[in-house]
């Protein structure tokens, strides 16, 4: 079966079909939850996933999937990061050691943890999944003016977190 | 910025994610005092486990097996009725499906212990008022699972 048929199966509530459109969607939305809400993406994840059964019902075009279940996504991981990660400025977080290359995921998770949830969503949609700005903006529901200087100040902190 | 942290949703989770977006079934979860590679064992064993944990179930028969997918055909203990359902079966996870009924069971290590879930109830997604039905099988899924507590200690 491929996605589309799984999506119109869910669509009629088919409990196989749900679970298997879970499967298929987990890294996809693993990887936006995890990003932006760090050591909360798994609640992050599962709160998407029920938000995404819940409504695929109402999913006009199962092609519109992947774009919808990422405006989702983006959405709750946002809004755990906020509610769970009080902000700390940047300058009086420790520095992380030296030398390191941000290869390991938990190097990288380190580094963006210092980031406030917003510099990492607009980092995570630009760098990794190649939104323009414009678009980024769009998702995240901000003017493009501040996407670009969220952006811009994002970049600078993670660079300073790595080179210090 | 090539290695992004991922989240993941383990099999636990998954059933919790749909027992809420299926009205009518209900959840319960427990941690059990055994080792997940026992306990997984035992439940995968369909022909055995569900019989013995399950007084409404008398059979349990495995009727075809394609990779993760089953058909299973089910006899109940007080009536002559057969159910045939499709199952799904992975690593932690089990979705048994027939015409009526729904039935989930996960399951994650957790230490020397292990999470399990399980849900049962009907297999609709959009009658709401089906609610109303969430305690009672809350009600059936933990006789259920006193039951695997039951077997998992009289078998050490």
């Amino acid at each position: 079966m491929d996605l589309e048929d799984v999506v119109r199966a869910a669509q009629r509530g088919e409990p196989l079909a749900l679970a298997a459109l879970l499967r298929a969607l987990g890294p996809y939305v693993g990887r936006i939850c995890g990003a932006i809400a760090l050591d909360d993406g798994d609640d992050a994840m599962q709160e998407t996933m029920i938000r995404v059964l819940k409504g695929v019902r109402r999913l006009r075009e199962p092609a519109a999937l992947h774009g919808w279940v990422r405006r989702i996504a983006v959405r709750e991981a946002l809004k755990l990061a906020r509610a769970r990660r009080p902000l700390v400025p940047v300058e009086q977080l420790p520095e992380p050691p030296a030398g390191i290359v941000p290869e390991l995921p938990v190097e990288v998770a380190d580094t963006l943890r210092q980031l406030p949830p917003e510099q990492r969503a607009i980092l995570f949609l630009r760098e990794l999944e190649g939104f323009t700005e414009a678009e980024a903006a769009a998702l995240l529901d901000i003017p493009a003016g501040t996407a670009k200087s969220r952006l811009h100040r994002a970049r600078q902190a993670f660079r300073r977190r790595w080179q210090g | 910025m090539s290695q992004w942290p991922a989240a993941q949703l383990n099999p636990v989770r998954q059933l919790r994610v749909l027992a809420e977006v299926l009205p009518g079934v209900g959840l319960v979860e427990r941690v059990l005092d055994a080792p997940y590679e026992r306990v997984w064992s035992f439940l995968t064993d369909l022909e055995q486990s569900v019989p013995a944990f399950d007084p409404m179930v008398r059979s349990l028969r495995v009727l075809s097996r394609q990779g993760s997918r089953l058909v299973v055909v089910t006899r109940t203990s007080f009536l002559p009725i057969s159910s045939r359902f499709e199952v799904e079966l992975r690593d932690g996870w089990c979705l048994m499906r027939s015409g009526t009924y729904l039935v989930g069971m996960a399951a994650e290590p957790l230490g020397e212990q292990t999470r399990y879930a399980h849900l049962e109830g009907l297999p609709c997604h959009r009658a709401q008022a089906l609610r109303i039905l969430r305690p009672v099988f809350r009600r059936v899924v933990s006789g259920d699972i006193n039951g695997i507590i039951r077997t998992l200690a009289t078998s050490r």
